[in-house]
């Protein structure tokens, strides 16, 4: 044994990256994360060269206002394994002996989850290559719309790790991270605003949900090329508000 | 080393600790014995700060656990029962990830892997994936991964499920070599493993402890004739169930 002197603790950065690095090993070991990605952006550019042929227009406003729909189910199959898988294997217990804070745990598998999908997002760049190529583009869309798409997946991904902190079954945390998934984008549809709103017109609950809760009027901002404060107040907000949540669940496992 | 203070944990309605105390000293191996669910495992997870306790104390070196769990775990070599692991990741990645996690870099980083590989004999599966284990090899990637800082504190859960007789003699080889400046407490339901290795004894039924000392001295205020372990823990629990605890 060496001498008492205690060794010096991991700062934020190097504990962070050191979890980082390890989830996003974990994520390429898997032929899964290939299947995901694959199965995704042939979906997302299949539906998008489907009208772009029909409508004959040099945008991408079509591939990225179909992205929401798209992650409803894709960001729950990521994030489903991540908290449920340790909880289920009883990795967890060895990952929380280990000398690091459990609020760098979080943000550093959050961090491997936004890099795997920010690497998925990035697969479908040939798209704008194309559109470059064919016509004048609008490059400043194109690149607010990729902002929002990263905003985007950061929030669902937040909100999918807490709820796959919160069970050992990772259909459950599929479902239920679909189901809020779900609530967080239709509650900002139009059709669904008019039904709700409709239900009670006094209480004008569907407006109220979709400017309030809904993460579709923040993100339409971006594919509409516009990098508002309040969209970027509302993503940030949210995403802080999920890793917090994830944390402090963490912390009830040891009460 | 190690110093616990009337510490109680339960969970909801069930006591699993009941106003333990006890403490454990450097160059000490104190076996904890007793059945299956007598809270053996929940007071290593406490000691290993990954349940908090109900009430009560636990000291580490210096470091409470309530106050400064970081400073705890990184005195202490963790173990737990069954020896949960990434199957996925390679033995080596994964000591150099539990090395990282204990500050550990460069030629620090290197030689600690290169030590622990030697020490517990996980060369032959160093560059297999942890699924691709036995369970005795696993066992031995667990201990490799606690004792990777060269912990003066360790705490071992079971640390002999799944290995061969000759994997047990060795075992317990290497727990004599780990004793040097080292507080070693470890949990077993295995009467010879505790009779083999132990300075001292903790024996632990129901959450309450029932003893704490050296096997011999036990015997001898039990009045049994042999320092047998399996005889004590026998009269320890007939007098606990006749005084209707």
């Amino acid at each position: 044994m060496s001498d008492d002197t205690p060794r010096p603790r991991l700062g934020w950065i190097d504990a962070i990256r050191l979890v980082t690095k390890r989830e996003l090993c974990a994520y390429f070991d898997s032929p899964i994360a290939y299947i995901y990605a694959a199965v995704f952006l042939a979906l997302s550019s299949s539906a998008f060269m489907n009208a772009f042929f029909l409508e004959a227009v040099v945008d991408m406003s079509s591939w990225f206002e179909r992205l929401p729909y798209l992650l409803i189910v894709f960001v729950p199959a990521m994030t489903m394994r991540s908290w449920a898988e340790e909880h289920a294997q009883g990795t967890i217990e060895i990952l929380l002996t280990l000398p690091l804070r459990s609020a760098q745990i979080v943000v550093g598998k959050y961090l491997a989850a936004l890099a795997f999908y920010a690497m998925v997002i990035a697969g479908s760049l040939p798209i704008v290559v194309m559109l470059v190529r064919l016509g004048p583009a609008d490059i400043g869309t194109i690149v607010a719309g990729y902002l929002g798409a990263l905003w985007l997946g950061a929030f669902f991904l937040a909100f999918g790790q807490f709820v796959s902190s919160l069970t050992h079954n990772q259909i459950v945390a599929f479902v239920l991270a679909a189901l809020l998934a779900s609530l967080f984008t239709f509650s900002g549809h139009p059709q669904v605003v008019e039904i709700i709103d409709g239900l009670a017109p006094e209480w004008q609950l569907g407006s109220w949900l979709a400017t309030s809760v809904s993460v579709l009027p923040q993100y339409e901002s971006f594919v509409r090329g516009i990098v508002g404060l309040g969209a970027l107040v509302y993503f940030t907000s949210m995403i802080g508000l999920f890793l917090w949540l994830t944390q402090i669940g963490l912390g009830r496992i040891r009460r | 080393m190690i110093h616990v203070e009337h510490v109680t944990r339960t969970y909801g309605r069930l006591v699993a600790v009941d106003d333990v105390s006890f403490s454990v000293r450097p160059n000490e191996i104190v076996g904890f014995v007793g059945p299956n669910g007598a809270g053996k495992s929940t007071m290593l997870k406490m000691l290993s700060t990954y349940l908090e306790p109900t009430s009560g104390t636990i000291r580490v070196g210096n470091a409470n656990i309530d106050t400064d769990p970081v400073a705890v775990r990184q005195q202490i070599g963790y173990l737990p029962g069954d020896t949960p692991l990434y199957g996925d990741m390679v033995v080596m990645d994964w000591l150099r990830f539990v090395a990282g996690a204990h500050s550990l870099t460069g030629e620090a980083l290197g030689a600690a892997v290169t030590q622990v590989v030697d020490t517990c004999g996980v060369g032959p599966v160093i560059d297999k994936r942890i699924h691709q284990c036995s369970t005795g090899f696993r066992q031995r990637v667990g201990l490799a991964s606690a004792l990777i800082h060269d912990p003066p504190v360790l705490l071992l859960d079971e640390p002999t499920h799944g290995f061969d007789p000759l994997q047990v003699m060795a075992f317990r080889d290497l727990l004599h070599q780990l004793k040097q400046d080292r507080a070693i407490l470890f949990s077993t339901h295995i009467i010879a493993d505790v009779e083999a290795v132990s300075d001292r004894v903790l024996i632990i039924d129901h959450g309450r402890l029932l003893a704490d000392g050296t096997l011999p001295h036990l015997c001898d205020e039990a009045g049994l004739a042999d320092p047998s372990l399996e005889l004590l823990f026998a009269h320890l629990v007939s007098e606990i169930g006749v005084e209707g605890v």
